[in-house]
């Protein structure tokens, strides 16, 4: 008993369903970081996105040129994201439509339902795993609690069988237990507040894509009139 | 040229998420619970030290130490040996500086003689050359004698530091022993005191109280058992005065015999403490 708590000896002499909770705790926590990072990463980089190419659109370029610019870029290989693939898909639809000189009201219908696909297509690259952080965030703490009220349990069984109970016999038990709901919540807290940052990005990021692809089309539908 | 540079930024983000990012994500995420595990282990070795420290002294060991008389009585004995071992060392010592202050006094007495005889000498010098001859002889032999008994009290004072040193050992292992027989003796006790409790849970368990008991009556048995946990025999030592009552409290033990747990003590543990037991019976929880 004179070797004090460790968490690590705590886990290693933990009953087995206990030690198979911390396992999957472990882990949920090692995937929701990966996941935590990796959106960080694509977030960040469609928020900057959004920034440069709104600067470039508005630089007053012509959009002909712009549109060749990304295309030099995809043949560089070099990833095109967010507001641009919008642009990209309404341009290409816009320039399309009207080489086959239909009814102006069908190009800009056909160019807008084209951005609209671009922008349904970003967003859900935007989205993709958030829900499982979410998950995370709030599953966790239940299966850490869960590793909890076992380890008790089995605390418990353990004083029944022995004669005289003892605070010795008690302590280690529950401590094991009580480990299990802490390492529920290290994941869990981690997770849940990247979620509600992330959301609030996501939010941020699509509702400029929806101002920009609304704006953009303003612009082709003064163009296409004003020939 | 501002919107030139947030293009090159662009890029070398790009460049960052080729994959989506998912190699770099799974390095950082690793790394992170690695360190999070490295830290712990960290903190862990680094108190681990104080924890020992303060979990040492448990409160049960010192209520046995105080209760055992018999361990009580063989600290006191060695405590006395100690303290008179203590003060035969006091008293070797004070009879070496004893001796030590006398050779001294020899040695001056010696040095002023040995003056005074020079002055006679240097007065004698004149009168007689045989005589001086022989007395620096004489003088030489003392100096001698008195080489030996120098080298001789020098010897004496390291067999006296020897035995001191084997007196300490000796000490220091027989404090040693005594600590691994404190030791055993708890592990006893605690064996003592669980098996006591299994014996007083069963026969309490098997004893039902006639009509008749009342709070403050008290009857004392003393039973005796074999090393298997079977029971010899049963005597009244002290009556409550109620037969019912007393009768009640044999029958008891009767049904609760054997006391198959006793099987798993240690002879000697069971030959000192369970071979005769008493046991006192007394309702202190009845209303009337």
């Amino acid at each position: 008993m004179s070797e004090g708590f460790n968490p690590i000896e705590l886990m290693l002499n933990a009953s087995p369903p206990v030690q198979l909770v911390f396992l999957i705790l472990i882990i949920t926590s090692v995937v929701s970081w990966i996941i935590i990072v990796q959106r960080w990463l694509v977030l960040s980089a469609a928020r900057k996105g959004v920034f440069s190419f709104e600067q470039r659109f508005w630089s007053g370029m012509d959009l002909g040129q712009l549109y060749k610019e990304g295309t030099q870029m995809q043949q560089d290989n070099l990833q095109i994201v967010g507001m641009e693939n919008i642009f990209r898909a309404g341009f290409k639809e816009f320039m399309r439509l009207r080489q086959q000189a239909v009814d102006k009201e069908a190009v800009m219908e056909g160019a807008q339902r084209a951005m609209r696909v671009a922008y349904s297509r970003e967003e859900e690259k935007l989205e993709k795993h958030l829900p499982i952080l979410a998950t995370i965030g709030s599953v966790s703490v239940y299966v850490g609690l869960f590793g909890t009220v076992i380890g008790i349990m089995n605390t418990f069984l353990a004083i029944a069988s022995q004669a005289q109970a003892s605070i010795l016999v008690l302590a280690p038990g529950i401590a094991e237990a009580l480990l299990a709901t802490a390492i529920g919540l290290f994941a869990a807290i981690p997770a849940v507040v990247a979620y509600n940052r992330y959301s609030a990005t996501l939010d941020h990021v699509t509702s400029s894509y929806i101002t920009f692809s609304d704006e953009f089309s303003s612009i082709l539908h003064r163009q296409i009139h004003s020939t | 040229m501002s919107s030139e540079s947030l293009f090159v930024m662009n890029n070398a983000l790009n460049n960052l998420i080729i994959y989506n990012g998912y190699p770099f994500s799974v390095v950082v995420a690793l790394t992170f619970h690695t360190l999070i595990f490295v830290i712990i282990i960290y903190l862990q070795s680094a108190t681990d030290a104080d924890t020992m420290e303060l979990v040492q002294p448990t409160i049960i060991k010192a209520l046995f130490i105080d209760e055992n008389p018999q361990v009580v009585n063989r600290q006191n004995l060695e405590r006395q040996r100690i303290e008179q071992q203590r003060q035969r060392d006091l008293e070797q010592e004070r009879q070496r500086q004893a001796e030590a202050e006398r050779v001294e006094q020899e040695r001056q007495q010696q040095e002023a003689e040995r003056q005074r005889r020079e002055e006679e000498q240097r007065q004698a010098a004149l009168r007689e050359r045989e005589e001086l001859e022989r007395q620096q002889a004489q003088q030489r032999r003392r100096e001698q004698e008195q080489r030996e008994e120098e080298l001789q009290r020098q010897a004496e004072r390291a067999e006296q530091e020897r035995l001191r040193q084997r007196e300490f050992e000796r000490q220091q292992a027989q404090a040693a022993a005594e600590a691994a027989a404190a030791e055993a003796a708890r592990n006893e006790f605690e064996l003592v005191q669980s098996a006591t409790g299994l014996i007083q849970q069963v026969v309490q368990e098997n004893w039902s109280r006639p009509p008749s008991a009342r709070n403050g009556m008290r009857t004392v048995l003393q039973i005796r058992m074999l090393p298997t946990g079977e029971l010899l025999d049963v005597t009244i030592t002290q009556s409550s005065g109620d037969p019912a009552f007393d009768r009640s409290a044999e029958t008891a033990v009767y049904r609760a015999a054997p006391f198959s747990e006793l099987q798993s003590l240690p002879i000697s543990v069971f030959n000192s403490n369970f071979r005769s037991l008493s046991l006192i019976f007394e309702p202190d929880d009845l209303l009337n």
